[in-house]
């Protein structure tokens, strides 16, 4: 019975509850790490919004990179980044001063994974939202993403779909689900350079609505933006 | 520019990479069947994972225990034996391993799964031809299931071979009581660990009279701790180590494999309280397919005395009863060898 499972079901337990979204406390805690970051109002900072070029394609960097769970799921996740708002926040300090640079970036990515060991787990995503990125004078950086827009759609092997004795093979079989995500992480800025940055992101994405519920997924993203701009100069 | 253009087909030429590996198809040779195919039948796509010699046309349906475990637990050496001579079918049921889809938990139940299973024989019949001929085989959980769609309808079927299955999930309370009492005694008569099986008393002793979901779940928490003692002390064979089934770690993705497990668990046990209401005794006649009923001698999960009662009241005219005298739960794993050799003289006999 229940904990027949042999590999990895041992700490399966009846009276478990099954998993629920939390997606309402990620959000709060987005909202809680933003306000931090703008929410030191004492005299010694100073928040000045930048100057953005008007251009579209001057605002915009491209992004490529490894996304999976290393073990099970790999692929690869095609963004771009329009930098919407910055703001430098400086502070004073005894030795120097400190200069932050804070983006508000919107975000569009496009994805393809797989398992290539069991074919049972391919699909493609595209997500959309908004990314906010602080940036040190070291070129450290560090981004929460949220993507509230997301869909995924699977790519299922040779598929048959059965209506009482009806039997037929489904072209391109396949599902569409509403995908959400958020991702936190770390990078790298390069200034003046077309590789202009390094990120690696832990991303929390919720395919719902999944086998009568809401399937949580963690995936690891590791890449490189690109600013085609940077070239030019 | 030029550059810039380079980069972007560098890009293309990888993202096609990936789909072209992913797409790559298996050999249809039948002698040497391993390919997976989905089943979709009201709103779940199921995996069916087909391997094996195919070539007489003779598969075995295979149903995985649980709920919520995968079609692939059954890989390894006895089952590594049984692909030599006959097609085997690994299926993800509704809700399990790799399965996916989209409906609500109200809509899962015992009858839709076993409709799943008949729409998985009508899709292997379309792959392979209306001559195939199928036996079906459920371990544990997977008894309750197969017990069901043998009931529901058993025609498509030409045998049925019950492994360590509970087709009387309502009975397993009672019977883990009984058999924990038993097994206690005859090992503390034995010399063998009374410490432990002195606490195995006492813990029966608690357990309210009456079936409950907290004490059925501790009851069959405790059965695993039960067979784990007895293997320690020599009267299970140790499960021998599958290199295939290590393979399992890439062919199911974890994460959604246990959630998808969790998930349908909660909705049959919990929800449902399925193993509270569920007894297919007094319709065991009904069934008259060949039927063959294996259990380890000291299952402590499905009691031997479920097969034992199972076999007394199958309709079938042909039926045999087969104990394993040094296997638990899981006899496929603690003695590969006799278990295939069971299954291969039963499916040889029987095949058409």
């Amino acid at each position: 019975m229940t904990k027949n499972n042999y590999w990895y079901y041992h700490s399966l337990s009846f009276s478990s509850p099954s998993m629920k979204p939390k997606l309402s406390v990620i959000t709060v805690g987005l909202i809680f790490c933003i306000s931090i970051g703008f929410g030191q109002n004492e005299s010694k900072i100073k928040i000045q919004k930048s100057e953005l070029p008007q251009s579209f394609v001057k605002r915009a960097e491209y992004k490529v990179a490894y996304t999976g769970s290393i073990v099970w799921l790999n692929g690869i996740n095609l963004g771009s980044e329009y930098l919407w708002k910055e703001y430098l926040k400086s502070k004073k300090r005894r030795r120097g001063g400190r200069m932050n640079k804070h983006q508000f970036l919107l975000n569009a990515n496009l994805g393809f994974s797989t398992n290539f060991s069991s074919k049972t787990d391919t699909g493609i995503y595209t997500n959309a939202g908004l990314i906010w990125r602080r940036t040190n004078k070291k070129g450290k950086q560090f981004n929460i993403e949220f993507n509230p827009l997301g869909y995924y759609r699977s790519f299922l092997p040779e598929t048959f779909e059965v209506n009482g004795d009806n039997v037929e093979k489904v072209a391109l079989a396949g599902r569409g689900y509403y995908t959400p995500s958020i991702s936190v992480g770390i990078g790298k800025e390069r200034k003046g350079k077309v590789r202009s940055g390094s990120y690696f992101n832990v991303n929390y994405t919720l395919r719902t609505s999944y086998n009568g519920g809401n399937l949580p997924a963690w995936y690891l993203q590791y890449g490189f933006r690109f600013n085609f701009n940077n070239k030019k100069k | 520019m030029k550059n810039e253009y380079l980069t972007y087909i560098k890009l293309t030429v990888l993202l096609i990479a990936f789909l072209s590996l992913a797409s790559c198809s298996n050999d249809d040779n039948p002698n040497n069947l391993d390919e997976t195919i989905f089943v979709r039948h009201k709103n779940a796509d199921m995996p069916a994972y087909i391997r094996g010699n195919g070539a007489e046309k003779v598969f075995l349906v295979t149903l995985h225990g649980g709920p919520g475990g995968g079609g692939l637990e059954f890989v390894g050496d006895a089952f590594n034996i049984i692909e030599d001579q006959y097609g085997v079918v690994y299926f993800d049921q509704r809700g399990s391993g790799m399965s996916q889809g989209s409906y609500t938990e109200e809509d899962v139940s015992l009858d839709l799964m076993a409709e799943d299973v008949l729409a998985l024989v009508k899709v292997l019949k379309r792959k392979y031809g209306n001559d195939s001929q199928f036996f079906l085989l459920g371990h544990s959980w997977g008894g309750t299931l197969g017990t069901a769609t043998l009931v529901k309808d058993q025609s498509d079927f030409i045998g049925w071979i019950e492994v360590d299955g509970a087709n009387n999930p309502a009975g397993l309370y009672d019977q883990y009581i009984e058999t924990f009492t038993i097994t206690a005694n005859a090992q503390i008569a034995l010399g063998n660990s009374v410490d432990f099986w002195e606490s195995i008393l006492e813990f029966v002793s608690k357990v309210d009279p009456i079936s409950n979901l907290d004490d059925f779940s501790e009851l069959n928490s405790r059965a695993f701790d039960l067979e784990e003692k007895l293997t320690d002390d020599g009267f299970i064979n140790n499960p021998v180590s599958n290199a295939d089934r290590k393979k399992l770690t890439f062919e199911y993705n974890a994460s959604t494999a246990i959630w998808n497990g969790r998930q349908i668990a909660t909705i049959l046990i919990d929800q449902q309280g399925l193993f509270q209401v569920t007894d297919f005794t007094s319709q065991l006649p009904e069934i008259t397919i060949p039927s063959l009923f294996i259990s380890g001698q000291y299952d402590m999960i499905v009691p031997v005395v479920s097969a034992q009662k199972a076999f007394e009241n199958i309709g079938s005219e042909v039926k045999e009863l087969q104990i394993f005298d040094r296997s638990g739960h899981s006899p496929l794993d603690t003695e590969p060898e006799r278990f295939a050799a069971e299954v291969l003289r039963f499916l040889e006999a029987n095949k058409q």
